[in-house]
């Protein structure tokens, strides 16, 4: 029995180590810039992660952080212009998504990569069934006839538990509810399998008990799958609960990233630990919360050194004039601080 | 969190508003919007109403400051009916029961300064004039944190954030005895809402106010409530201290909430018995007890009786047949997961550096 188990053991690591070593999508040095904003701030600045087969990254931020971004330059989604990419590498299989033809990236979009949306009723066409819709999405991609088409479409409307299936092809987006229809545009996006999905808060405009059943039913599908997901959520609830490595982003630079246990037990970063301060807990109330002062610079007012500097209670006059690296502080674990770890450098008597 | 003595400042009493179904053009399907809710808000007190998209709870809300003419039923402040006071009345008892709205972009004026927005309700109910109401203005920015310098700037040039303490500002223009917040921090992000859960907790506590907090985020609830009200189609499920719901939720649909919030730590990842379904349409709310289409509990009576809202000990009340069967059920309470060593000590620390943080610079802008 123990053998057995240790032997398990082994083999995920190993199995892990592979993992890590080529993952399905590596992004280096992703940079995005608007036209129009100050010189050398970009929305997005310096970004890196990868994200391996069957696994769940989390993206952590606030508005204007450049999450979504982010995600929209992966599907070759950028309105271009304002945005526009300056820098940087997404190898996705082998190949750079950035240097894709509209053409190869249209291809891709919906097949091996796919994309959910925070509001499903904007992303689905009210004047089509959903049948038809679903069904478009798999004869764009595929070489099968109408029939065998629709019989997919009806696969999925199982796969994501939608009661009625057969008459619910022929109702449009109006009659369904909210929840029904982030499950409609799940079973659009999964509907080719592809290997990446990538989800930008799709549960936030659900209510709570909706937004439950839609988490496990992605983690569900993500199981029986093996794809790789990347989820963009500013709720550190949903992080804990789907993510296995977690990216904290900071207006447009991460600076914090590291495996799901390090960030919530270990958090390094000034603005993780002030936002996990700023959600109230569950349990019995324990005083005020501890909160982060001001909001995020606009481009203009964007500091030349540490960008959390301005709302930061540990910053001096290193972090005004110098911005800090991303520093690997244990293995796999990045914070974007002068001091972490804060205990070292601010445990003394304030 | 203080024990309040109950002198009830705000009551409804069998409130009913059904929207539709009038006359000849209005619509012929009937929304049960609110049916027969009885409450009563103590002085003092904050008060939570929670429940998802369409149970009623915003226009329960609006009821309770008489904004809609509830369909049947008596709203009394003070002691008094405040449905038979004519326009002008009403108008005086606006400046002491007041409200903030979700969208601080929708519900500010973008035509009107700053200064103006926040100095209509003074000179509206005669409160100030000229320097002095200038003045009054400049205090009110100062106390919600913004500066006296915005009072010329246009809503458009502020952040979410500025936005909601603008409205907060002229919620309290008025000196009021009690303020609604219809999801005041919801549309806002998540360091933007903690910085306004303290700025009406401190508002609430140097005026005297009572708040009356509508929401469907549990969490912003526990910290702020002392009282709270779920509500499910229309109707109050379940009604208790924050504290007791919290530990020790009754109704199946309380329960269900609890466990459907995501716990922000990935120590205890173990699947949760989901409620299934959706919410029924308030148009035609199910017959007995409107939760059965959903509860893992129902038996045939849930489906032709309507449980009534009875007591379950130390002013908790509850609106389930079988309520005490599944509290014996062993539904978990909801518990926190400790927070780890490490962060523990980052978070004190982060704590007392933000403070020191605050009384270095400028001490109003929290």
């Amino acid at each position: 029995m123990t053998d057995s188990v240790a032997t398990a053991t082994a083999a995920d690591v190993i199995d892990m180590a592979a993992q890590r070593q080529s993952p399905l999508l590596q992004v280096e040095n992703l940079s995005i810039r608007f036209d129009g904003a100050p010189l050398g701030i970009n929305v997005v600045d310096n970004v890196s992660f990868s994200v391996a087969k069957g696994k769940t990254l989390c993206i952590v931020g606030e508005s204007g952080c450049g999450k979504s971004v982010t995600a929209l330059s992966l599907m070759g989604l950028l309105p271009t212009p304002p945005a526009r990419i300056v820098g940087g590498t997404a190898n996705f299989g082998g190949r750079d998504l950035f240097s894709l033809s509209e053409r190869e990236r249209a291809d891709m979009r919906g097949n091996q990569t796919a994309m959910i949306f925070q509001e499903p009723m904007t992303s689905l066409n009210p004047a089509f069934t959903v049948g038809d819709q679903i069904i478009e999405g798999i004869l764009r991609h595929r070489r099968i006839s109408k029939a065998e088409a629709k019989e997919r479409a009806l696969e999925m409307l199982r796969r994501v538990r939608i009661p009625a299936p057969e008459k619910r092809m022929r109702a449009y987006p109006h009659e369904m509810s909210g929840g029904m229809r982030q499950r409609i545009m799940i079973a659009m996006a999964l509907a080719n399998e592809p290997q990446l999905l990538i989800a930008d808060e799709p549960t936030t405009a659900l209510d709570v008990t909706i937004q439950a059943q839609i988490i496990s039913l992605i983690r569900r599908l993500q199981d029986e799958s093996g794809m790789a997901m990347i989820l963009i959520t500013h709720d550190l609830g949903v992080v804990a609960e789907v993510a296995d490595e977690v990216v904290v982003m900071y207006a447009g630079r991460i600076v914090e990233a590291g495996s799901v246990d390090a960030i919530f037990e270990d958090p390094q970063h000034p603005y993780t630990i002030g936002l996990m301060g700023s959600v109230p807990s569950l349990g019995r109330r324990q005083g005020r919360l501890a909160t982060i002062r001001g909001t995020v610079p606009s481009a203009e007012m964007m500091p030349k050194g540490c960008r959390f500097m301005p709302r930061c209670p540990f910053a001096d006059e290193r972090c005004v004039n110098d911005a800090p690296p991303l520093a690997e502080l244990e293995p796999g674990h990045w914070a974007r601080c002068w001091y972490a770890p804060l205990e070292l450098h601010r445990g003394g008597i304030v | 969190m203080t024990a309040v003595a109950p002198d009830p400042i705000l009551e409804g009493i069998d409130l009913v508003k059904r929207f539709g179904g009038g006359g000849l053009l209005a619509s012929p399907t009937i929304v049960h919007a609110v049916d027969s809710v009885s409450l009563s808000i103590r002085r003092g007190e904050t008060f939570a109403i929670v429940g998802e998209s369409g149970c009623g709870k915003s226009t329960l809300g609006r009821l309770l400051l008489r904004l809609i003419e509830p369909t049947a039923g008596d709203i009394r402040y003070e002691g008094r009916s405040i449905l038979s006071l004519d326009p002008k009345e009403m108008r005086q008892l606006r400046r002491e029961l007041q409200i903030i709205f979700q969208d601080p972009f929708a519900s500010l004026n973008p035509r009107m300064t700053v200064g103006d927005i926040i100095g209509e309700p003074i000179w509206l109910h005669g409160l100030a004039k000229g320097s002095e109401r200038r003045e009054r203005i400049a205090e009110l920015l100062r106390t919600v944190g913004l500066l006296p310098a915005h009072v010329d700037r246009y809503p458009h040039e502020f952040s979410g954030g500025q936005r909601q303490r603008i409205g907060v500002a002229r919620a309290l223009a008025g000196e009021p005895k009690l303020i609604i917040g219809d999801e005041p921090v919801s549309a806002l992000d998540v360091s933007i809402q903690a910085q306004i859960i303290n700025l009406l907790e401190d508002l609430k506590e140097r005026f005297g106010l009572t708040l009356v907090i509508i929401a469907h985020d549990l969490a912003v609830i526990r910290h702020m409530s002392d009282r709270v009200a779920v509500m499910y189609l229309g109707e109050i499920v379940e009604f208790s201290t924050t504290d007791e719901l919290f530990d020790n939720p009754l109704h199946p649909y309380t329960q269900a909430l609890l466990t459907a919030i995501p716990v922000p730590s990935p120590v205890n990842r173990s699947p949760k018995p989901l409620l299934q379904g959706d919410v029924p349409s308030p148009t035609a709310p199910p017959s007995g007890c409107r939760f059965h289409t959903r509860c893992p509990h129902a038996r045939p009576i849930c489906k032709e009786q309507h449980p009534s809202l009875e007591t379950a000990g130390d002013g908790r009340k509850v609106a389930c047949h079988f309520w005490r069967e599944i509290q014996n059920a062993g539904a978990s309470a909801l518990s926190a997961s400790p927070q780890s060593a490490a962060l523990a000590k980052r978070m004190a620390l982060y704590t007392s550096w933000r403070e020191r943080q605050d009384q270095v610079t400028n001490p109003s802008r929290k």
